[in-house]
Formats: C-alpha cells, structure tokens, sequence
C-alpha cells in the first residue's frame, strides 16, 4: 500500500514538468475550461504545486480567533476527509459557531490556515468557496416565500428557470416540504423553517455541507426523524456533512468522525467510539456520554494493569496497549461508565468489587440511573436496567462491581492548562 | 344590546375624527364649490374655482414648485439616510455611540421652528458662517449666493427632514437578522446583490415609509420656500395668500387640488409597497 504510494506521487513529479508546460501555454480561458471539466487535472495540478492532502476536505491549522480580547478560538487544528460525516460537539459559547461561521467565509479569522478541497482560503469570499452553511438561526430570507428561498443560491449561479424549477422541487421533495412553494416562511413552524434553511443549502449542491446547530431546536420525535434524513441525505448527496451540536447522542449517532471543543481548544478529535472508550481527558470523557470519576493516584504498575489508590481504596486497570504507560505516583482520575458499573453483582465475576448506599434513583423509561453512597465520600452511578432496579430499595447497602477492562485513566482534566484535576471533578 | 355595547367604545375616537378631520373636510369641499362674488360668496354651486385654478398660467409652475422641490427633497433625503440608517444599523455595534448619535439627530428638534430657521440666515447667508469659512479658506473668492435660491430650500429640507427618514429606515433595518446576510454570501451572492437583494428589499418598507414622512412633510411647508427660497410660489402659499384675502372659495378649491394630487403620489407609494411589512415577525 506504501509502496504503490510512493510510484504514485514519483509518477505525479514527473508528470509536473508536463503540468507546468501547460500551464505556461495555455490561455487563462482555455486553462479554466480543462481546470473544470476533468478532475484528475486539477488534482494533478494541486499535487504539483506540492499540496500532499488530496482527499483532506477542510484542513484547519492553527486557527486562531479573538473578540476583540476575548479568545474564540485557540490554536485550532484538525483535518475532515472527503465525503465524511463529520460533527463538531462541544457546550454552547465553546467556538463552534464561529469556527463554522470562519470556514463559510462570513467571518474573518486572525491567524491560522484554512484550506478547503486543497485551496487556501485566506481571503476568499464566501460566494466563490466551495461551501454551504446552515445557520444556527437558520436565517431564512422572511421577504420571499419559500420557493424563491430555496431558489435564491442557483439564481445567484445564473442557472437557467426550467433547472431551478426541477431542482427546487426535487429539493423539497428530499426534506419532506412539497407543497409549500407559495407560503411565507413567518407561516411555518421551527421544524418546517429548519427544513426550509437545510434545502436551501442543499440545492446549490456543495461539495462540503455546514450545518451549524441543525437539529438541537426541534422536538425529540422531530430531531430522530431528521437524524436519519441526515443519513439518507449523506449517501444520496455524497457532500462532506460538517456538523455541530451540543448533544452527544446526536454526535455519536450521526458522525464518523469528530472533534471534541472545549471553550476555543480541541479536547479530542477521533471516532465516536475512540472517544467514548477511550477519552483523553476528564472534559471529553464527561461530555460525550456520562461517567463516573473517582480522584487518585497510581500505586503500582505491571504492564498494562495498573492499581491505582483512591480515598475509598484501591482498584485495578487494564489499559489498551496503545494508551502510552503512566509511571507510579501520577495523580489522575478512575473513571468508569455507568453502564458497566453492575448492581448487586452476585455470582457474577467482577475484578473491582465496592459497598454503596442506594442514595437517589433517575427514572429514564429504559434504565434507572442509581446514585450510590460510597463511606459518605464518593458518589457512584450506574445505569440499572429498569427491571432490575424495580428490586433495589433505597437506603439498603449493594455491592458494586466492575472489571478494570472498562475503566478509563484520565491523566488531565482538560488540554486547557493549569486545571487541578480534584477542582475540576468535584468542583470548587 | 348589550351585545353590542363594545362598539360604544369606539365612539370617542369617532367623534373626535368626524368633528375634527371629516367635517371640516367637508365644509372645504362645499366651500370650493361655491360661487364667489366680492366681499364673500353665494352658496351657488359651481365648478369655475377648480377650473380657473388649473387653467391659471402660473398652475404648471406651482405645482412643480410644489411636487417637484418635494420629491426631490425626499431623494436628497433617501440617498444621505440609507447610508446612514446602514451604517447606524450594522456598523456602529456599541450601544453608548448609538445613544448619542441618536442625540445628535434628536437636537435641532429641542429647538423652535423659528429661531431654527432665523439661524439659516447666520448660517447660509453672504456673511454667514459658511461663506466666511469658505473665503477665509481662499476656495472661493466672492460669497456664493445661497440664501434666497432653492439650494437653501433643499439644504433646509433635508437638514429637518432627514431624520424622518433615517428613524423608519432604522426600524426596518434593525429588525433584519444581520445571519440573513451572511446566508445570502454563503448562498453565492456576490456583494452588490446581496445589497440589493437582500439589504434593500428588507429596508424597502422602511425606505417607503420614510420617503412618505419627508414627502408630506416638505408638501405641506410653505413657508421655508417662500422664505429661503427667494418667495417660491408654491400650491400652499397660494391657499394661504386667498384665504389671508378671505377668498374662502378660491382657498378651498386650492387646498383639495393639493389634497388629491398627494394623495394620488401616496396612493403609487404604498401601492409599490406594503407598509405592514415593515415589522417582519
């Protein structure tokens, strides 16, 4: 696989001086026809000029994003590939908006690189990028009705009536909004404008799709429906889907892969199962999916198992091979995820065992969340199948068990420096 | 009865608009059809008032005067306010400048009518402020004549007028959210048509309503062209001269002429335009 790698771009050097000698020939005009119509040109010519990301979709690096003192952004790096449903998750204010806001165009950005389908995007204004955004607000035009909304991006491209026409119908047709040409979007209700806002960035077919914030307004049927359409929509479109959200259901559910943000600094960038298995830090860990924490410090070492000493004793960890080895002494968080947290766990082996009060019980339809009292210092979750938590009686003591495959050692509290990892567990 | 007794509430506002506005229209309207004779009138039917006052030699040149200077005033006005109410709605982001440019508009309206305009003379005439800045700055040599030509009157016009066009303008611009163009940019618009797209056709109610405010405004002063303007002849000035004559009936028919023929200019207006718009959700 390397190998044939390394053919293909020697075969592409020498390709360049072919490249170049058109370059030098050709007329701008003749030069734009063969730059449009054949693909593989273009690539040709992108690799010449020494751009070694073909199917990097956005390349963000270093970007850095200041209002007026206040910091966006800080040092933002990450890449999306092509045609790859990509979410951005992170709590409300944390930069997500604007970093959207910076790839579309509309906004300026600092300093930092911004490069889509291999273009530096530095000073390129929003109408001739290769890109479409949704916005949070979804910003539908209120002065025209629906069609000429969705129409507005191919009129602009000077597309011809019979094509905006088909297009146009064929788009509303795909959100689920025929029939609803000649209304006033002030007539429509939350869901129905958001479907409005997404066709419209649809229609003009962008190679990368932003959509800020897409689905976080609606009600919860609305927002499974339109977690699917979203999927549907990404296999029919083939477009790169750049999302954000502040829900991780949404993210797990809908990227492969993501970034995790955390006010203007990436925690983690990886898939949703990398970053709910294996969190690098105590902000990614709580903010995709729930998790217990427990503040300690490693007693001893062997291989990947580890005994870390917590204030309610010590427990055992096995970390995957990959994870680089922490040495003895090292203050850290044990973290376990609810889910494999189990109850009064008789007759089942489990490598950690621990006594808790049942304090508090959760009702989520499908599972209890139990809050257990461990010695009056530490409280644990676990997430108890409703059926068995019918059982449990609050005020009784349970035994606790996990295995040290499913924990999580949690070195730093966040990339942000200069957190005390105890602060930011219990708060201050 | 008691049904409906709510109509009754309406009364008050209807006896104030029938006593002051409906009655004293129609008195307007039966006094231009009557007959005059010297000293007073017969209540003779007739419709010679009208048409001696359209059939007039001086007719053409007053209703220009009137319409023309008007329309003109609420251009100069349309053309200096939009930039303005643009920038005042997008580009001014604190709300301290905003405070006080607000002030700055506001305050040659804490002055009066009259000391305001005595001040033009101070101001605009051959030994006014500006003629002596500008000779003292050697760009011209002589003092212009501005003063007593219509350029006063527009200057004037403009000066009290433009903040009834910048204040509808804001409302309708201020109610845009500024993410609508943003969206036009993604949505590949090149700069001038998200102006005119999207800027100017959410501004539009804005920019009707304010060019109506300055346009009935200037038509139904006067006064500041008779003054400044070198005794512009104007329809107004022509109902005040019969009526100070007590030529009630020749006043009347002047007045309903200017009454249509606005009406008829706002009648086109707000047919381009639907003034409810103006406040989108």
């Amino acid at each position: 696989m390397l190998k044939s790698n390394c053919d293909f771009s020697k075969r592409i050097f020498l390709r360049q001086n072919i490249v170049n000698l058109i370059y030098c020939i050709a007329d701008r005009r003749t030069f734009r026809k063969l730059y449009i119509s054949r693909t593989h040109f273009s690539l040709f010519l992108n690799e010449a000029r020494g751009n070694p990301h073909l199917s990097k979709m956005i390349e963000v690096k270093d970007l850095v994003k200041y209002y007026k003192k206040v910091c966006a952004l800080n040092k933002i790096s990450f890449e999306v590939d092509e045609k790859v449903p990509f979410v951005i998750i992170g709590p409300s204010g944390c930069g997500k908006s604007t970093l959207m806001k910076i790839l579309s165009g509309v906004l300026e950005y600092d300093s930092g690189e911004v490069y889509i389908n291999g273009k530096n995007m530095k000073g390129v204004p929003p109408h001739k990028r290769d890109i479409s955004l949704m916005f949070e607000s979804y910003a539908i035009f209120p002065h025209m009705k629906v069609f000429d909304n969705i129409a507005f991006g191919l009129r602009m491209m000077r597309k011809d009536k019979d094509y905006i026409n088909r297009k146009v119908a064929e788009t509303l047709e795909l959100v689920g909004m025929s029939g609803f040409e000649n209304r006033s979007p002030l007539e429509l209700s939350g869901g129905q404008r958001q479907r409005v806002a997404l066709a419209r960035s649809l229609v003009i077919e962008p190679p990368v799709l932003l959509l800020d914030e897409p689905i976080s307004h609606v009600d919860y049927q609305l927002q499974r429906k339109l977690m699917e359409d979203f999927k549907i929509l990404h296999k029919k479109t083939g477009a790169t889907f750049v999302l954000t959200t502040h829900v991780q259901e949404h993210a797990l559910t809908l990227a492969d892969a993501m970034v995790v943000m955390n006010t203007g600094v990436i925690e983690q960038i990886g898939t949703p199962e990398e970053i709910y298995r294996t969190p690098k830090t105590v902000f990614a860990a709580r903010f995709v999916g729930d998790v217990n924490l427990i503040p300690g410090e490693v007693a001893s070492k062997q291989g990947n198992n580890y005994i870390v000493k917590t204030e309610i004793g010590e427990f055992t960890c096995t970390t995957p091979n990959s994870r680089e080895a922490i040495s003895p002494g090292v203050k850290l968080a044990y973290g376990i995820r609810p889910e494999f947290i189990d109850v009064d766990s008789k007759g089942r082996t489990c490598d950690n065992q621990l006594k808790g009060k049942f304090a508090r019980a959760y009702y989520f339809g499908n599972y209890v969340e139990c809050v257990f009292d461990v010695k009056g210092k530490v409280e644990v979750k676990s997430a108890v199948p409703t059926e068995q938590a019918i059982n449990l009686k609050l005020g009784e003591e349970y035994s606790l068990g996990w295995n040290s495959g499913n924990v999580v050692l949690l070195e730093s509290p966040s990339v942000i420096e200069g957190l005390n990892i105890e602060e930011v567990i219990y708060g201050k | 009865m008691v049904k409906h007794a709510r109509y009754l509430l309406l009364l008050p506002g209807l006896i104030t608009f029938i006593f002051f506005l409906v009655a004293p229209l129609l008195i307007i309207v039966m006094m231009s059809l009557y007959t005059p004779v010297w000293p007073g009138y017969t209540t003779d039917l007739t419709l010679q008032n009208y048409i001696r006052y359209i059939t007039a030699r001086q007719f053409p040149t007053l209703l220009s005067n009137t319409f023309f200077t008007s329309l003109l005033a609420s251009a100069i006005c349309l053309m200096i306010g939009f930039p303005f109410a643009y920038c005042y709605s997008f580009k001014i982001k604190s709300e301290k400048a905003r405070n006080y440019i607000t002030m700055f508009l506001l305050a040659p309206f804490l002055i009066d009518w009259t000391i305001r305009s005595v001040a033009w003379i101070s101001i605009l005439g051959d030994q006014g402020f500006m003629n002596s800045i500008l000779l003292s700055m050697g760009v011209i040599g002589e003092p212009i004549k501005v003063l007593f030509t219509p350029t006063a009157l527009f200057i004037i016009w403009v000066q009290t007028n433009l903040l009834f066009m910048i204040f509808p303008m804001n409302l309708a611009l201020g109610r845009m959210n500024p993410e609508v163009i943003d969206a036009a940019k993604v949505l590949k618009a090149p700069p001038y048509r998200v102006f005119y797209e999207i800027i100017f056709k959410l501004a539009l109610p804005g920019i009707i309503c304010g060019f109506i405010f300055v346009f009935v405004g200037t038509i139904s002063d006067y006064i500041t062209p008779s003054l400044w303007a070198g005794g512009m002849q104007t329809i107004g000035l022509s109902v005040s001269t019969y009526a100070t004559q007590f030529l009630w009936p020749q006043a009347s028919a002047g007045g309903i002429i200017l009454l249509i023929v606005s009406m008829a200019v706002l009648y086109i207006l707000l047919k381009v335009v639907d003034i409810k718009k103006l406040v989108y959700e």
